[in-house]
């Protein structure tokens, strides 16, 4: 039974770390490419406290460049993504799905389940961790990048522990509560406020030691491509996951199982208060239910709800103090940074509010944010009604497919406004916090932009998702396009014959014009909103075609 | 006036697969019309290609003399629709799932829907994915029948019903056929079927194999007939006789298995011996049923 549910659980989920790690490796290729016919000579002049943040050594090199700005990052937030999601629906997921009791029917205990789910979270984040590896040295060797003294393997193995820190995370809080929505979530939270704080926590005076309370710091803090294991570090991680494993399993054990009940919020329980039950009736109820937009808009509300908060508080409110406070010596060698290395994270000055704010929050955060939920909400919009069976019952009702598709559309359209508002709303907060002096016009002209390219890559996964009626087949499709969209429109500027593609990506009309300095650039703005309507005219068209699907 | 369904040539394949096969069918207005076949037969593709859900590889279908794709939205205003398998929304409660679907559909009389949920026993102020499956059920079935809808269209409706609750679904339905409103049932619940149905249509392998009054299957069923006679009787005799099989004889008893009709098998003894007594067991369409799947097969 360990062997089975073991097996199971590995032939379900071998496709996301495989294609993950894959996908991380074309990436390392593609900037180990890129920064080859680069100059290198001004990397020697960096500022030390910016190559410690992104694991450049001193006398870095192409190899470094490329480990740094795309494994360290990029690749250790999928592998801890990956191993997230696995760990979240390790026990939750088949509490979810109702299948728990069945399994636990047979002659065997929670505690054994939970091994066998943790043998199979630790061997397919190692799976990840073991295509990166090779990816890692087959691409220098194939490009010819001199690669000496990096520690590849090190850094592979610190990865590794870091991910399968955040997988036992999300996998012990889905075995004490059995909800796996909000396992996922406060583990991906963790993760992106621990991955910030040890990165810019070092570059603020007297905090340099508060890195130290949150995990990320275990694994780049000591840059183990540089200065290889940090058995301290390391064991620091590890032990964390035998804590978490242990905590799992006393979590689930002691607990009632869930059947798949739809749980009770908050909403529910003002609802049924005497109180409040008039108003919050009419909230959760009748107005619920008065729109299939509506409703749609309010079946995802906690996803909508963290997103806005994280970019309001933290991408937003809390930068602008934080730039005040920053390093001045970071701050004078901004123009010396490699921007190669700043395009991926959206370029930007650092020696102004504007480019501080570009850097950290709208280059990189934004876009993910604001795609998060037009693309969660896209990609389920159709397909989720169609796994959860429920369309069928929908469509019966006197409405056509058109307006379905059309009705979600808005709900999407709804998701991205509000998580632009929230964005703008922060950063301009913010600004106002720090002193710092930014045209309300142009954060709010970026927003709108940035809420625009969520709307095409949203209108994106609802076109994926009317054709094929597969929430996975929209989310993965439409992320793999955002990232290698991504990735050439920071790369391709440095390529003098090439840098005239860069307008074949979306980010091009996202952040090309400068919007934070220069204000709306309406024919950009066009341009993706002309987009975002084609595509969801394009998921009316194929949705009107095709059988519906029976079961998920 | 147009028959609430109507197909011609209707056909389905997935792939290689064919689901169903050039079904043409013909239900009345104002009949309970019984579709039954086994898993798998092709019932609910038949159903999800009327509905639109899917469309046909070949063949056309109309309800109420409206084209199920062209029109399919107008259609669905005069329709009641229990799917198979029936999922809802499990964060909404019952009244709330059927205030969304009510306000898709221009309002509906709540007083109605009140009668309906006291008469199924159901309670809509739980939240769907709260219920057991019959108490779920009973919110879907409430969901269609809400509307009065001109046809009722539902795929093995009474699952997880409890036995009184059956009953009461049972007199809604002849309650909607006695309106002149129409009510296409699919099950393999062959005694529901037997009870409520005026009609019924076989559906084997996605093939329409047969579509009679319950009334007149039943006569023709296979029957088992004893009968007692004042001289010992041959097995020959009675072999001999068309539709007869199974014969067993007991000295002077005989009991047989008998598909015809009773004056040709009473005809054909009465030349050989004196009828002492008769008894006849009365088939029920499970036999009925069997019959054809067991026909089929050869």
């Amino acid at each position: 039974m360990l062997a089975t549910v073991l097996t199971k659980t590995l032939r379900d989920r071998w496709k996301g770390p495989v294609i993950g790690a894959a996908t991380i490796g074309l990436f390392l290729l593609f900037g180990m490419a890129v920064y080859r016919d680069i100059d290198l000579a001004i990397y020697t002049d960096l500022p030390e406290a910016f190559r410690a943040l992104t694991n450049i050594p001193a006398d870095a090199g192409v190899g470094s460049l490329a480990y740094g700005a795309i494994y360290s990052s990029y690749g250790a937030l999928t592998l801890a993504s990956l191993a997230i999601a696995m760990g979240a629906t390790s026990i939750a997921g088949e509490e979810r799905d109702g299948t728990i009791g069945l399994l636990l029917s047979n002659p065997r205990s929670r505690t054994y389940v939970l091994v066998s789910k943790t043998a199979a979270l630790v061997l397919l984040t190692a799976l990840g961790a073991l295509i990166l590896w090779g990816a890692g040295r087959i691409v220098p060797a194939a490009l010819d990048v001199e690669t000496t003294g990096m520690q590849v393997e090190a850094l592979l193995l610190h990865m590794f522990a870091n991910a399968l820190f955040y997988g036992f995370l999300a996998l012990a809080i889905g075995a004490w509560t059995g909800r796996g929505g909000f396992a996922s979530g406060a583990t991906a939270a963790v993760m992106v406020v621990s991955f910030f704080a040890a990165g810019l926590l070092p570059l603020i005076e007297g905090f340099e030691n508060v890195a130290r309370l949150f995990p990320w710091h275990y694994f780049e803090g000591s840059q183990p491509l540089v200065n290889g294991i940090d058995r301290g570090h390391l064991s620091v991680l590890l032990a964390g996951v035998v804590a978490l494993v242990g905590i799992g399993l006393v979590g689930l054990n002691r607990r009632d199982l869930r059947g798949q009940n739809a749980g009770v919020t908050l909403l529910d329980r003002l609802r049924s208060n005497p109180m409040t039950e008039k108003v919050v009736d009419r909230l959760a109820g009748s107005t619920r239910v008065s729109r299939i937009w509506i409703k749609t808009a309010s079946d995802h509300q906690g996803l909508l709800v963290v997103t806005a908060a994280v970019m309001f508080l933290m991408m937003g409110v809390l930068l602008g103090p934080m730039y005040s406070l920053i390093d001045e010596s970071l701050i004078g060698f901004a123009d010396d940074l490699p921007e190669a290395l700043l395009a991926l994270f959206g370029g930007g000055d650092m020696s102004t509010a504007e480019g501080w704010y570009q850097l950290e929050t709208f280059g990189l955060m934004a876009p993910i944010a604001v795609m998060v939920v037009t693309v969660g909400i896209g990609a389920r919009a159709l397909a989720g009604e169609e796994s959860g069976r429920t369309m069928g019952l929908l469509l019966a009702n006197p409405i056509s497919r058109s307006r379905v598709v059309i009705e979600k559309s808005y709900a999407m359209v709804f998701y991205g406004v509000v998580v632009g508002f929230a964005t703008f709303a922060g950063v301009a907060l913010g600004s106002l916090l720090g002193g710092l002096g930014m045209s309300a016009g142009n954060i709010a002209a970026t927003s709108l932009l940035m809420t625009l390219l969520g709307l095409g890559f949203g209108g994106l996964a609802l076109a994926v998702s009317a054709a094929t009626g597969r929430v996975k087949a929209a989310i993965f499709a439409t992320v793999g396009i955002a990232v290698a969209f991504h990735i050439l429109n920071a790369f391709l500027p440095f390529n003098d014959s090439l840098a005239g593609y860069t307008k074949w990506s979306p980010f091009y009309y996202y952040l090309s014009s400068d919007p934070l300095n220069n204000g709306m650039n309406w024919g950009h703005g066009v341009v993706l909103s002309l987009l975002a309507i084609a595509l969801i005219w394009v998921a009316v068209v194929l949705f009107d075609r095709r059988d519906l699907r029976q079961t998920g | 006036m147009q028959n609430p369904i109507h197909t011609s040539d209707l056909t389905k394949h997935y792939g290689d697969f064919a689901a169903l096969v050039d079904l043409n069918l013909d239900i009345n207005a104002g009949e309970i019309f019984g579709f039954l076949g086994p898993n798998g037969a092709g019932k609910t593709t038949m159903i999800r290609t009327i509905l639109d859900e899917i469309r046909p590889t070949s063949g056309r279908a109309s309800i109420l003399g409206m084209d199920t794709h062209e029109q399919s939205v107008e259609i669905r205003r005069h329709i009641g629709y229990v799917p198979g398998d029936l999922a809802m929304y499990p964060n909404l409660t019952g009244r709330d799932t059927l205030t969304y679907f009510a306000n898709m559909r221009d309002g509906v009389e709540w007083g109605f829907v009140d009668e309906l949920a006291t008469r199924l026993d159901a309670d809509l102020s739980r939240k769907v994915g709260d219920l057991s499956s019959g108490n779920r059920q009973k919110v879907g079935l409430i969901q269609a029948f809400m509307n009065r809808p001109d046809l009722l269209i539902m795929d093995e409706p009474s699952s997880g019903l409890d036995p009184l609750v059956q009953r009461e679904f049972q007199t809604m339905m002849r309650e909607v056929a006695a309106d002149g409103r129409t009510v296409f049932l699919s099950s393999h619940t062959l005694s529901e079927v037997q009870r409520v149905a005026d009609r019924v249509g076989i559906i084997r392998h996605g093939r329409l194999i047969a579509v009679e009054a319950v009334a007149s299957l039943r006569s023709k069923a296979i029957r088992t007939v004893e009968l007692m006679f004042d001289s010992p009787a041959e097995a020959s005799v009675f072999e001999a006789v068309a539709g007869v099989r199974d014969v067993t004889i007991d000295d002077h008893q005989v009991r047989l298995s008998f598909d015809g009709h009773m004056e040709s098998l009473l005809a054909a003894v009465a030349d050989h011996y004196t009828l002492v007594d008769i008894n006849t067991e009365e088939a029920d369409l499970e036999e009925i049923f069997l019959t054809y799947y067991r026909d089929g097969t050869d």
